[in-house]
Formats: C-alpha cells, sequence, structure tokens
C-alpha cells in the first residue's frame, strides 16, 4: 500500500486548472521529486496535500485513509510535515525556539496553559537534535531573522524533522540559495535521506539538485503529469523536453 | 538551588519590590490619592488583559472595552438583585465574562487582522446598544446606581473600606499578573507566539489555531470582566460609558504607551494614562488632545512603550555586548 496516494486530484482557479487530474502513488521510504516550469501547479499541489487548499475534484489519501478536506493542522497531526517556498519561520524567536514550537506540536501537552515545564524540555531536546541533524547546532540560540537564507532554508527542514514525520514534504529547499549554499544543502539533505526512516516529496526546479537527491521523478506541466519514472528515464523523454527546453505543445 | 536562583533574578526582585510598595502606599498616601491608585491598578488589570490578546497573539481588539462593561454590569446587577456578597458577585461577573466571551471569539475569530479587530469593535456596539435599550436590567442611560459593597461570606467585611477595597484590586492584579505571566511561558504561550509571528507556519506544524485564540480570547475577556467587576462596586455604579467605543481606544492606547508583550508595561501604561488625564485635565478641557500627542510621540520615538524605555536602560547595553554580532 502507498504511504501517499493521490487520485484525479484537480484545482480550478477561475478558469484555470492549476492542477489537472494527478493521480500520483508515493511508496513508504522512497524519495519522490515533483518537477515541472514556472507555474506548473507543484507548489498548489502542496496546498492541496496538506489541506491549506481544497481540491475542485479528486482524493487524497494517507496510510490508506482519506484526508481530503481535512483542516491543514489535522493532515499535519498524522505525520505530514512541510516546507514553504518562501521561508516561513518565526522571525523573532531563536532557532532552538523555532524547533521547539515544531517538537511540541507532537507532544502530549502541547496546549498547556499552566505548568508545562516537562513539556517545553522534551520539545526543546527533541528541536535541539534536529538542529544538529542539519548542522544548525551552532545556531541555536540566533534569532531565526538573523540567520543567513541558507540556514533559514535548513532551519525550515530542521522544523519539520523535529516533528518526526512519516511524509516530509519540501517545497524548492534551494530556491533563492547560491551554487555553494545549494551545493552544501543538496549535501545535508542528501545525508538525512540516506539515513532512512522518512518519505519525502520535493518539489523542485533545479534539476541538478533533483537528480542528486530523488529516486523517482514526476514531471508536471501545466498542472497535469506528463511523465514519471527514473530520473534518467526521465530525462530522456521526449515530452519533457519539450516542457523544459521551450518548445510547444 | 537554581530554582532559588531563578526565584531571586533581577526582574522577580524589581517586582517584589513593586508589589511591597504598592502594598505601603494607603499607609504614606492622601485619601484622594489611594481612591486614585485603586483606579490606577484595576486600569491596569484591564489593560494587561487586553496584552494578552494584542502583545501576545496579535490579536487586536477594538472593543475591549465589551469585556469591562459586561463584568461591571453584571457585578453591578448580581450585587443590586441577589443577596450574593461583593466576592462572590465579582467572581460570577468574572465568569460570566468569560463564557460571554467563548461564542464573541468564535465569530470574531472567523476573519484575521484588521477584520477581526472590525468584529470585535461591533460585538462592542452591539453591547452598548444593548445596554441603552434593556432598561429593566441595565438601566438604560441612568446606567445601574448605589452598587454596594455588600461584605460577606460569613460576615467578612475586610475589602469595604477605602483601603480595603484598595487591597483587594491589589490581590487580584498580582494574582492576575502571575496567571498571566505563567500563561505565556506555557507551552500554551508559546503557540500564541507562534501565531502572532505566523499563523500559516503554526497551523501547518499541526496547531488548531481557532481553538488557542478563542481560548486566550475568553482569558483576556474574563480578566478584563475582573476589571470591570472590581470597578462598579468601586466607583457604586455602571453605566453605558463602560461599554463605549472610546474606553475600547483608551485601553488599547494603555497597552501601546505601556508596552506590548511585557504584561507589566500596560499596568505602568494604565497608571500612566490616569495620571497624565488627571494632571493635564487639570489645566484644559481638551486634554485628550494633549495626551493624544503624547502617545503619537510615543508611537514614533519610543515605539516599544514606558517599559521598553525602563528595560533598555538597564538591560540593553549589556545584551547588545553580549552579543555583538547579533546586530548584523
Amino acid at each position: 500500500m502507498p504511504l501517499l496516494e493521490l487520485d484525479g486530484l484537480s484545482r480550478r482557479f477561475g478558469g484555470v486548472l492549476a492542477v489537472d487530474r494527478v493521480s500520483m502513488r508515493v511508496a513508504e521510504g522512497e524519495v519522490r521529486a515533483v518537477i515541472g516550469p514556472n507555474g506548473a501547479g507543484k507548489s498548489t499541489l502542496f496546498n492541496l496535500i496538506t489541506g491549506v487548499l481544497a481540491p475542485s475534484a479528486g482524493e487524497v489519501s494517507f496510510d490508506g485513509k482519506r484526508i481530503t478536506g481535512l483542516p491543514a493542522h489535522r493532515i499535519s497531526q498524522l505525520g505530514i510535515a512541510r516546507t514553504f517556498q518562501v521561508t516561513a519561520l518565526y522571525p523573532e524567536m531563536t532557532a532552538l525556539e523555532n524547533a521547539r514550537l515544531a517538537a511540541q506540536a507532537r507532544e502530549k501537552g502541547r496546549w498547556r496553559p499552566l505548568g508545562g515545564g516537562a513539556t517545553l524540555r522534551e520539545a526543546a531536546e527533541r528541536g535541539e537534535s534536529a538542529l544538529a541533524r542539519l548542522g544548525l547546532g551552532a545556531l541555536a540560540g540566533r534569532p531565526a531573522g538573523l540567520l543567513s537564507h541558507g540556514d533559514q532554508r535548513l532551519l525550515e527542514v530542521a522544523m519539520a524533522l523535529a516533528q518526526d514525520p512519516r511524509l516530509l514534504l519540501l517545497d524548492e529547499p534551494t530556491q533563492g540559495l547560491s551554487v555553494e549554499e545549494t551545493a552544501q544543502a543538496v549535501e545535508t539533505l542528501a545525508g538525512l535521506f540516506a539515513a532512512g526512516g522518512v518519505t519525502v516529496l520535493l518539489v523542485e526546479h533545479d534539476m541538478e539538485v533533483v537528480f542528486r537527491l530523488a529516486e523517482r521523478v514526476t514531471v508536471l506541466h501545466r498542472g497535469a503529469v506528463i511523465a514519471d519514472g527514473t530520473p534518467a528515464a526521465v530525462q530522456a523523454h521526449a515530452e519533457v523536453q519539450r516542457a523544459y527546453l521551450g518548445g510547444f505543445s | 538551588m537554581t530554582r532559588w536562583r531563578a526565584a531571586l533574578s533581577p526582574s522577580n526582585c524589581a517586582l517584589l519590590g513593586a508589589a511591597a510598595l504598592l502594598a505601603l502606599a494607603p499607609f504614606v498616601l492622601p485619601v484622594y490619592a489611594t481612591t486614585l491608585a485603586t483606579e490606577a491598578l484595576i486600569l491596569g488589570l484591564f489593560a494587561m488583559s487586553l496584552d494578552l490578546m494584542v502583545g501576545y497573539a496579535r490579536l487586536i481588539s477594538f472593543g475591549h472595552a465589551a469585556a469591562y462593561g459586561l463584568g461591571a454590569y453584571a457585578c453591578g446587577y448580581v450585587l443590586l438583585h441577589t443577596a450574593l456578597p461583593m466576592l462572590g458577585a465579582i467572581a460570577a461577573a468574572t465568569l460570566f465574562a468569560g463564557v460571554l466571551a467563548i461564542g464573541i471569539a468564535w465569530v470574531c475569530t472567523i476573519a484575521t487582522g484588521v477584520s477581526f479587530s472590525m468584529l470585535t469593535l461591533a460585538f462592542a456596539q452591539l453591547l452598548y446598544a444593548v445596554a441603552f435599550r434593556w432598561t429593566s436590567v441595565t438601566g438604560a442611560s441612568d446606567g445601574l446606581a448605589g452598587i454596594p459593597r455588600r461584605p460577606g461570606p460569613f460576615g467578612l467585611a475586610l475589602f469595604d473600606s477605602r483601603t480595603g477595597f484598595y487591597y483587594l484590586v491589589l490581590f487580584c492584579l498580582a494574582a492576575g499578573f502571575l496567571f498571566c505571566r505563567a500563561l505565556v511561558s506555557s507551552p500554551f504561550g508559546a503557540v500564541l507566539r507562534g501565531i502572532r509571528e505566523n499563523e500559516a507556519k503554526t497551523k501547518a506544524l499541526g496547531y488548531d489555531t481557532r481553538r488557542y485564540k478563542i481560548a486566550v480570547v475568553a482569558i483576556a475577556y474574563a480578566l478584563g470582566g475582573l476589571a470591570g467587576a472590581l470597578y462598579a462596586p468601586f466607583a457604586g455604579f455602571a453605566n453605558t460609558e463602560l461599554l463605549f467605543w472610546l474606553l475600547s481606544g483608551q485601553v488599547l492606547i494603555m497597552v501601546i504607551v505601556g508596552g506590548a508583550g511585557t504584561l507589566v508595561g500596560p499596568i505602568l501604561g494604565a497608571a500612566f494614562f490616569l495620571l497624565a488625564s488627571q494632571i493635564l485635565s487639570a489645566y484644559t478641557d481638551s486634554w485628550a488632545l494633549f495626551f493624544g500627542l503624547l502617545f503619537i510621540a510615543f508611537v514614533l520615538f519610543a515605539p516599544e512603550g514606558i517599559w521598553g524605555l525602563l528595560t533598555s536602560r538597564l538591560v540593553r547595553p549589556k545584551a547588545r555586548a553580549a552579543t555583538p554580532d547579533a546586530a548584523a
């Protein structure tokens, strides 16, 4: 049984079909990339999976259960963590406080209005280890808003990891990074994925990043899936080349 | 050991000192000043309750007078029409404001940002209109007059006198402050700060942010209601002015001038507001104009408020020296 299954998922904005009958299965433990040119509907697809947007048609299933139409926080609580295309952090909190708040969401005492010191300590420990896994340990006490752009992107991944997710959705993790920062981030992520234990769905723009990280690639063009396969197979695909190399269909 | 050290931190010592000074105040202050101080503490509690929403969850209410008026009218009504002692009436009014706030917050949190603020204002104006029309309960434009400070339970008459009432208010403020401080440093408080800085992200992390917002509004209304419930037997009356938008604006100014998101700041802001209005109104009828100028000066030159000014003198230089690269 696939961990994540999309079945005929569509989303219409006025007259535009941003996501067009997308069906896809992601197996447990897989690292899957979704690629496509700008405006192909990649981020909309993430928003449909995570409940930020409601689909116009189709179904999303996670771990065999239908999750279409659930609110974002309920979907998150099922074990789906995401990062955003435009970095979403708490700029005035320290890196550790960011990671702590992410970890706290998975604690039983997360809502406690009084006391709750044990909850906060536990969450801080998990946040700390997530920061360490992404090499951010030394920056734990720094306000997130003062980190470099590259470290901010990694902090968002650390926040997702602090939630110990079953499915990790990364929306262009190297977006806006310099060449060196990208190379560094890709190595960090590759090490993370190699350690296993988490299923990853990755939206990416940069083909080199995709080929380094993903085992399987799904290509979106104008909201629809036009190819699906190993990175090598997808690269050789005629339609993909047209979509990327400026051909008209 | 560490617990003791934390308990004796400079900020705690300062707070203890302030509490001791306030406790001694009735012995040194002239009579009228004790009355004024009582009112300042009531307003301080009111402003602090709004700070929970404004400073910690960035829920800007334009209608916090609703909480104050609800508390005042409820307490006044109970004291006038039942045999419940004052302490019971105050507790009941606090609960009443908090419970009613759940419904109000449920509606207001459908919206966010400015729309949220306008909805809070709409509810306050609605209650204002109700207070004007529901003569049998609210006394319409006359309001409720002659609200007694009924002693009890068990004939306990400690809080009826001017000084006794001052201590009751001081106790409520201190308890309210300790409660709020525990609240904002709890896991719940951490989520509130998350909502303040990035609500979409907080939702994505798995928090049902609307529930947290409803909860904090209910708590803020209950504490604001407590302030109003103290005001009714303090002044001996409750009228529609306590529900008027002007008061909502004034309490928001107290929070901003005092320093939002600090709890202590808004208490100082309330005292400052009351004192400034007393002093300015001795010279001119248009004192609000001059206070407005003061407010503008604060927003422009000291956006962190009175508390920000005080702490930046004492604490900031050290913090800056400790992390020189933080500013880069």
